[in-house]
């Protein structure tokens, strides 16, 4: 029961890992960038969330109202000023342009926010459960969980049915072939990199609905979503939710074996992976 | 159509010298010996703190530099060296403190501890594409302080102290340190400019400038990343054991700081990445600017990281890359020019 009830937890705590590593598979997929800001971002819109919902004492879904548009803008700028001008086949530019500015993010945030831990308040949402056969279920990482579920479901239609999905495949799989079709890559990317953001959006809000946030957090869900990305396989939306899943199952029974294993499980979890199938449990040889 | 038949005279091989050294090159070359004569007498001209700062300054060189192998030549942009510098750390703590080794000797003996580490975590990492392998030698780095922070041989999160150095006099500490300091530049950056130098080095060359070329050219360029990953996993180890016996206590947080990737990267890419030359100027940068503004703390790392962003998005040669275009007076020469003695 309790091995059970820590399997529970750990795809509960994959829903939130799912909402991080959505956006970074898609990025990399479409233009073979990893965005070291990635996690800064999920934190800085958490932040703006908190500080607006202090300021003018707004609820959690309003918070979400605002924050997911915010992260679109802010995803759009990121590739128009930045990315455009480092995207290519050298993967070194765009590493080192998003890896400074992640410090540079992180360190603005500390200055504006203090490392104080912050959370947003959620009007009792998050402290609610569900007693199902014995296990209680927190009500908000079901949410999670059923939004992550929801945003994994749509960002696949999206990229299988419409016209923006088609035209992201193809300049996934060739930008030059793309560009003779009349796709404009740079407009695909923009879009792209604004639907990644967008997606932490909501990352932002059940993060610091869930737990606390601090500016040097960032790191740490870089790393998990970069895991599940790597772990269910790369270049598919549902390989990167399964993947989250996995993360988050195994750090959920980590913890329960010892408190100090639990990250610690996830990251052997990746390693047990990448040494026997470093395509990835979906990825194709 | 007649076909032609093209007879090919022997053709003698022109009478032409191979230049490898340049008047700029012997000056740097002079500097750099009265340089690492002065850095291993420091304790009969220097002060204790003074030796302090300097030994950090030659960590950020050696880091820096052994980030520059990776990322400059060798295509493998990591943020994870911290874990060979911890792991060294961590094993000089165990063999001087816990076994009783001498200090000295452990030094050396410490560096088999990252050695025997980067073979399998290459192995592993190298599956890894581009961008991909950079966060994966982060979560080395990060698996490396969770099991440090869990292991009872280290004393676990609380760290390690080394206090045999107690038995030795200051004075003999400063002497230790100096010649480590001098070491550890002869080895890490020395030996980086006596492998640009070598035959390795034209393949490394051709590596950086384009890996699927130089595969073409019979560049074994797998084996080749394996032995620089290998190599800068030492370098970083013996910069890392240096480091930590200077500061007498280890723990994981320390062992393991992800700052040591961002003085690297910063350095590299201010300096200019793919020369020797640039660590140096970048490294004397860093160092100039963390006495002056490290005390302004987070505003400090804002613009580094502002800085870092530019050079990436429009200088990305770097400030050594800006001066060679101009004037060509490598102080590390590593070209082949061909002289006709005759002209």
């Amino acid at each position: 029961m309790q091995w059970f009830d820590a399997l529970v937890q750990g795809v509960l705590l994959g829903g939130m890992y799912a909402q991080y590593a959505l956006g970074m598979a898609l990025m990399f997929g479409v233009m073979r960038i990893v965005n070291i800001s990635h996690g800064d971002l999920v934190i800085l819109l958490s932040l703006i969330g908190i500080s607006m919902a202090m300021a003018w004492g707004l609820g959690p879904f309003t918070v979400l109202i605002i924050l997911v548009p915010l992260g679109v803008f802010m995803g759009w700028l990121l590739q128009k000023a930045i990315l455009n001008k480092v995207v290519g086949s050298d993967p070194l530019p765009s590493l080192i342009a998003t890896f400074g500015l992640s410090i540079a993010l992180q360190n603005l945030m500390l200055q504006i926010w203090s490392a104080n831990s912050r959370s947003l308040p959620g009007e009792g949402i998050e402290s609610r459960s569900i007693d199902i056969g014995g296990i209680y279920i927190g009500l908000l990482p079901v949410i999670v969980l059923v939004v992550a579920t929801g945003l994994t479901w749509g960002l696949d239609l999206t990229l299988k049915r419409t016209r923006f999905g088609r035209a992201l495949r193809a300049a996934a799989a060739d930008v030059e072939a793309a560009a003779m079709t009349g796709i404009n890559p740079r407009a695909v990317y923009a879009l792209a990199t604004a639907i990644a953001v967008g997606i932490l959006g909501f990352a932002a809000v059940f993060q610091a609905l869930r737990s606390t946030v601090a500016p040097a957090d960032g790191a740490a869900q870089l790393i998990y979503a970069f895991e599940a990305v790597i772990i269910g396989g790369m270049g598919s939306v549902w390989g990167a939710f399964i993947g989250s899943m996995v993360l988050g199952i195994s750090q959920g029974i980590g913890f329960r074996i010892d408190p100090g294993f639990g990250v610690l499980a996830g990251h052997i979890v990746f390693l047990i992976v990448l040494a026997t199938r470093p395509q990835g449990l979906f990825g194709k040889a | 159509m007649s076909m032609t038949v093209i007879s090919q005279a022997p053709v003698e091989p022109p009478a032409v010298t191979v230049r490898r050294q340049t008047p700029s090159g012997r000056i740097a070359m002079t500097l750099a010996v009265l340089g690492l004569i002065a850095l291993a007498a420091m304790p009969w001209w220097a002060s204790t703190g003074t030796i302090r700062s300097v030994l950090v300054l030659c960590c950020y060189i050696a880091v820096a530099q052994m980030w520059n192998l990776l990322a400059g030549y060798a295509g493998l942009v990591s943020v994870g060296q911290q874990a060979f510098m911890g792991a060294a750390g961590y094993a000089l703590f165990v063999f001087a403190q816990t076994l009783g080794i001498n200090p000295f000797v452990a030094v050396f003996l410490s560096l088999l501890v990252p050695a025997i580490l980067a073979v399998p975590l290459y192995f592993l990492l190298h599956r890894l594409d581009g961008p991909y392998f950079s966060i994966g030698t982060w979560v080395v780095a990060e698996v490396f302080r969770l099991v440090a922070s869990n292991l009872p041989l280290v004393n676990s999160g609380a760290g390690m102290s080394l206090r045999v150095m107690s038995q030795y006099s200051a004075f003999e500490r400063n002497v230790a340190m100096s010649f480590l300091c001098a070491l550890m530049l002869l080895v890490t950056l020395g030996g980086s400019y006596w492998l640009l130098r070598s035959r390795f080095g034209l393949a490394l060359i051709a590596m950086r400038d384009n890996p699927v070329a130089a595969a073409s050219q019979g560049v074994n360029v797998a084996k080749l990343r394996f032995l620089i990953y290998v190599a800068a996993a030492v370098g970083c180890g013996l910069a890392g054991a240096v480091y930590f016996m200077a500061q007498l206590r280890i723990n994981p947080p320390s062992a393991f700081d992800p700052m040591w990737a961002n003085v690297a990267i910063f350095i590299v890419m201010i300096g200019g990445i793919g020369s020797i030359e640039g660590v140096l100027i970048g490294s004397l940068i860093f160092f100039i600017a963390d006495r002056w503004f490290g005390e302004y703390g987070a505003t400090y790392f804002v613009v580094l990281g502002l800085m870092t962003l530019l050079v990436a998005l429009y200088a990305r040669t770097g400030i050594w890359g800006m001066i060679s275009k101009r004037w060509d007076a490598p102080w590390f020469p590593i070209r082949r020019t061909l002289v006709d003695p005759d002209r």
